[in-house]
């Protein structure tokens, strides 16, 4: 490249959320662009920048309307709707001939990025379930569901009381994303045909609600599976056929020999097992300041020879149709497996309602499979969906609250510059300049990093967002609402004052073990004459230094109904199994161990550092005295210790109160939100319920609020405590 | 009340530093009896093992060797809340949660004394020492000889066999601690029980004891009255201990009867007879040597180097040849400072020590009649 063409030269920034072969396979094809681009007069260069699936969408939100973002990126359809109304999408019309563009490609992926006349994106390629399968158990894929159902009452015909069971099928039944394959086969949708919502109430989602609860039943398929267990049940050889998506083959262990199938046809109605799909498309942002360049790029990236750069190395279903047709993917027998599907590929739907959908579709999904009839899980879903899909709260002017917030703001003021007068703070400030420059760095760090989001959360609880981003004040109406308990009972799950009540009892008992546990230890451990004490302290510090996600995962897959070790020991014990998750009191009772074990070390350093400020031979007084063991415990070293465990009761309860992972992770608010607690219910209405963030954010002020009073009583109570002592 | 009998009492402590270095030895071979009703005090430096000495007696040491009886019975698989001993600590190891009454009645309550009986003997204790008024107030609300009081009545109030003191008295001013040691005499006299009293103070020993035992290095180097002590101590070491200034030490040499002091210049020649020869050390204590003035005819002549005023008389410290020593003078007739005195000492009081392991290791000679 000479030069002039560097001066020339327009870079373009690519974001995926690619890895493994996908990524390889754009490197390629971008490597392959720059190459072609580098000879013409005004090159373009393609950057590629990979940014982390979980926070694609956020940053993608926050980069593009500042004009940071990427040029071109690269995500599923689903957020179409909800990115062209946030103006995050450019329109390819302009930048392209359209229907020439995408003539070559399959249409069912075309139109979903369709949206009256304006095409938004272009799609790649095509990502849904298939039948993986293994070939040692099974000689044929089954093509119905009848035989597939053969193989699995064959595999139980082989069970035997000392060796784990073997199942026809496994797959994540609770999960709804999985479930619309049977819920399609049945002739049903999640947006039903001449629906504008979804919608769990149908015939067709309780025909397929039945079928799954009877395949439980008859053990077609194991309980309580999780993606992780799925893996597990596949490499092991303890499941023939899973369900999964194209990128479980980098889970496979590499010794299983496997085969890929389309889905089976459900024998019950004839109709195909057809999978919710994922279009995967490129998109041209709203900000980028080389529109042309981008949409050049992306018509290569969706073109012939880039498509089979993709399906080759990435193994990717592409969508142009053409490379279908080519030798190697048609000798890819993963591929051939998935394009059989693309016909009757149901692509998941692109209304914004949907993304309060899925909690109470799973929640319907779970309750079926724990026993409740599905007609009533799927009325309660439904209502839970139709309140969530509710309008938000209507906007009221903000004239008075302008008015009133103008006026303190004013008067305090005025209070300030009279204070500052009458106490000649400036010149008292000059003089300790030096302090002043001191403490900068940490007010300047506390206020930005506390403060200030503080306050944006606070004001954010006052205001509404719309679909398109926009903000509207109403007031009080989120608070009203929450402290009204609008749309159910007050003593119903999803109320405040019932989560407020299970958050209370959460910290209490959490507590008041962390501190009878770690503070027993403490004592076992404060015996000089204890041998390896070193080592006690050190192993029973270690459920504190391990991240507490990992614990929390941990116990859950101890805490599984069929293959957790905790109901392994209970049966070896001659216990029935628990079904842990499925009533309140053992699901708390769940959480609340994992959370007793990540804490009780805490409370035991803490109390360690307390029992060593106690003079030894206060106690020797107390043996001298004549007190036994038990007595100096009970009269001597807990009235000193109790006192100053105060301020580390105090930290605990706030942590507690708002502990987040264990409860997410563990329950997950099972059963039916019952044992969410505060955080964790705002964290829902937040991000899984329709992206209330106002609302989520009037439920931060009042968890806030609760803490302040709850700390400021503590904090009182431990200084009079203090002066007693 | 009760005697108490230590007999061959050792306690090593694993060694914190390397375990290859062997175990540390606190105590040696510690044999001691303490008679009924008798006021015995442990002296010896920091670190001579007479607080161990006196947690063994309380039972809140795990003995090495030997044994310990109180009142004719063995006690060393006795706990020590069976062992109806009160100890009074160095740091008072008050309770602080609980008021000054509490602090008292916690040893009647543990056994189960009863209420009315309980407020009786707290009563009487705090009267004894007069404590009456504070005993609603909370350790931190009191004065440090305050909370010497408390600790003391909490002793006092079960009326135990032994009483084991702690140096309770070093965290007092001086002045307090005065005042408190006459206390002490008093509650002694008054309770007539045995008390063990440990401190580093040979001014409080010598107020205090009926008899002393000093220690030193884990091992007892002498016990007797304090009279015994200061006139007639074994060692050098006892000798240098009690008395303030501390003796004087010339080290010379005895030939057939006679203590010549080394350096030729300063001839010092004392009959000794009865005294085996070699060298040895004399001792003699400030008030035993007599300053004159140059003219006079002394024992040895020196110089006047320090004077220190101490009100009733001065000490007046001289420099004869090598050594320095220190003599007791009425302010009459202190000299000045640099003036060449003469010096005269009393040979009745003067001590002496053989000095094969070293000056400060030797014995007491006595004369073998």
């Amino acid at each position: 490249m000479h030069a002039l063409s560097l001066l020339l030269l327009t870079k373009i920034a690519v974001w995926h959320a690619y890895s493994g072969g996908e990524e390889r396979a754009l490197e390629q094809v971008v490597k392959t662009y720059n190459q072609a681009q580098a000879a013409k007069a005004e090159p373009v260069e393609v950057e590629t920048i990979q940014v982390p699936y979980g926070s694609f969408a956020d940053k993608l939100q926050a980069a593009i309307p500042h004009g940071h973002g990427p040029d071109v990126f690269i995500a599923a359809h689903d957020p179409v709707g909800q990115w062209a109304k946030l103006g995050l999408l450019r329109k390819l019309d302009d930048l392209m001939p359209v229907p020439e563009v995408t003539a070559p490609l399959l249409p069912q992926t075309v139109w979903p990025l369709h949206e009256g006349d304006t095409q938004w994106g272009l799609p790649l390629s095509t990502k849904s379930l298939a039948m993986f399968y293994r070939k040692d158990l099974v000689k044929t894929p089954p093509q119905t569901t009848a035989e597939l159902w053969a193989l699995g009452a064959q595999l139980r015909q082989g069970w035997t009381a000392t060796e784990p069971h073997r199942y026809g099928l496994a797959y994540e039944a609770g999960n709804f994303f999985q479930h619309a394959t049977w819920l399609h086969a049945f002739g049903g949708a999640i947006i039903p045909k001449g629906a504008e919502l979804p919608r769990l109430e149908t015939p067709e989602q309780l025909l397929a609600a039945r079928y799954v609860v009877g395949l439980q039943q008859r053990g077609d398929i194991p309980e309580d599976m999780t993606a992780v267990l799925v893996t597990q049940f596949f490499n092991q050889g303890r499941a023939a056929v899973v369900l999964n998506g194209p990128w479980f083959i980098s889970e496979i262990a590499p010794d299983v020999p496997y085969g890929v199938a389309p889905l089976p046809l459900v024998s019950e109605t004839g109709l195909p097992g057809a999978a919710l799909t994922s279009i995967e498309a490129g998109y041209v942002s709203a900000t980028t300041k080389a529109p042309q360049a981008a949409a050049d790029f992306l018509r290569y990236l969706v073109g012939p020879q880039s498509a089979l750069t993709r399906a080759r190395v990435g193994r990717q279903s592409v969508s142009d149709r053409a490379t279908w047709q080519h030798p190697d993917v048609q000798a890819d027998p993963v591929l051939q497996a998935f394009a059989a599907q693309l016909p009757h590929m149901v692509p998941s739907p692109t209304h914004p309602a949907m993304r309060s959908f899925w909690e109470p579709g799973e929640q319907a999904l779970r309750q079926v499979l724990r026993g409740v009839a599905p007609e009533q899980a799927l009325h309660a879903a439904q209502v839970l969906l139709d309140r969530y899909l509710q309008p938000p709260p209507p906007t009221v002017s903000e004239t008075p609250i302008v008015l009133l917030s103008s006026a303190l703001l004013l008067l305090g003021a005025l209070y300030a510059t009279f204070r500052v007068r009458r106490e000649r703070l400036v010149s008292l400030a000059l003089k300790s300049r030096d302090a002043y420059a001191y403490i900068a760095p940490a007010l300047i760090g506390m206020t930005a990093l506390v403060l200030l989001p503080l306050l944006i959360g606070a004001g954010m609880s006052l205001f509404t967002r719309d679909t398109t981003g926009a903000w509207h004040y109403v007031g009080w109406a989120n608070f009203k609402q929450i402290l009204q308990c609008d749309g159910g009972g007050c003593l119903e799950p999803l109320s405040f004052y019932y989560t407020l009540l299970v958050t209370i009892l959460w910290t209490v008992a959490n507590v008041a073990l962390h501190v009878l546990i770690g503070g027993s230890l403490a004592l076992l451990l404060r015996d000089p004459l204890l041998k390896l004490r070193g080592v006690y302290r050190m192993l029973l510090i270690i459920p504190w230094a391990v991240p507490n996600y990992i614990t929390a995962l941990i116990w859950k897959g101890m805490f599984n109904r069929q293959f957790g070790a905790i109901n392994g020991v209970l049966q070896l014990l001659g216990v029935p199994p628990v079904s842990w998750f499925s009533s309140f009191a053992t699901a708390l009772s769940a959480n609340i161990a994992t959370n007793v074990w990540l804490g009780f070390p805490f409370m035991m350093v803490v109390a360690l550092g307390n029992l060593a400020q106690i003079p030894g031979e206060v106690e020797e007084a107390a043996t001298l005295d004549g007190a036994t063991r038990f007595q100096t415990l009970r009269h001597v070293i807990l009235p000193l210790l109790l006192p100053s465990m105060l301020p580390s009761v105090l930290l605990g309860a706030v942590w507690t109160f708002n502990m987040f992972n264990i409860v997410f992770l563990v329950s997950g608010g099972e059963p039916d939100g019952a044992t969410d607690i505060l955080v964790s219910q705002a964290y829902r209405w937040a991000f899984t319920r329709g992206h209330r963030y106002g609302y989520a954010a009037a439920y931060a002020v009042l968890i806030f609020l609760i803490l302040l009073i709850q700390s400021t009583l503590l904090r009182r109570a431990s200084e009079k405590q203090n002066l007693d002592v | 009340m009760a005697a108490v009998s230590i007999r061959h009492l050792g306690i090593d402590k694993p060694s914190a530093a390397r375990k290859a270095a062997g175990p540390n030895r606190i105590l040696g071979d510690v044999s001691l009896d303490i008679v009924d009703g008798e006021f015995l005090v442990l002296v010896g430096p920091s670190g001579c093992g007479k607080t161990t000495l006196l947690r063994c007696v309380a039972g809140l040491e795990e003995l090495t060797r030997g044994e310990i009886f109180i009142d004719g019975q063995r006690v060393n698989d006795l706990a020590p809340r069976d062992r109806d001993i009160a100890m009074v600590f160095q740091s008072y190891a008050l309770y602080p949660h609980m008021t000054v009454f509490d602090n008292l009645a916690f040893g009647l309550r543990m056994r189960k004394t009863s209420t009315a009986e309980i407020s009786r003997l707290v009563d009487e204790a705090a009267q004894m020492l007069e404590i009456h008024h504070l005993l609603q107030r909370y350790p931190r609300e009191l004065s440090g000889g305050q909370r010497q009081r408390v600790a003391m009545g909490r002793a006092v109030v079960r009326r135990p066999k032994v009483f084991l003191f702690d140096e309770p008295l070093s965290n007092l001013d001086a002045a307090l601690r005065q005042q408190m040691r006459l206390e002490l005499l008093r509650l002694h006299r008054r309770l007539q029980s045995t008390m063990v009293y440990v401190t580093h103070d040979q001014v409080e020993a010598m107020t205090l004891a009926d008899r002393i035992a000093v220690l030193r290095q884990g091992a007892l180097e002498q016990i007797g009255t304090p009279q015994e002590l200061y006139l007639k101590p074994k060692n050098v070491f006892v000798a240098k201990f009690f008395g303030a200034p501390e003796m004087n030490m010339l080290p010379g040499r005895i030939t057939a009867g006679q203590f010549v002091r080394e350096g030729a210049e300063l001839p010092l020649q004392l009959p000794v007879p009865g005294l085996p020869d070699g060298k040895a050390v004399l001792g003699i204590r400030a008030e035993d040597l007599h300053l004159m003035t140059a003219e006079s005819s002394g024992q040895l002549s020196a110089q006047v180097d320090v004077i220190e005023h101490l009100g009733a008389e001065d000490l007046v410290h001289v420099r004869s040849g090598a050594s320095s020593l220190v003599a007791r003078c009425a302010v009459q007739q202190t000299p000045a400072t640099g003036a060449q005195v003469q010096l005269r000492l009393e040979v009745e009081r003067c001590h002496f020590f053989s000095c094969e392991a070293g000056p400060t290791e030797g014995h007491r000679l006595e004369p073998t009649v």
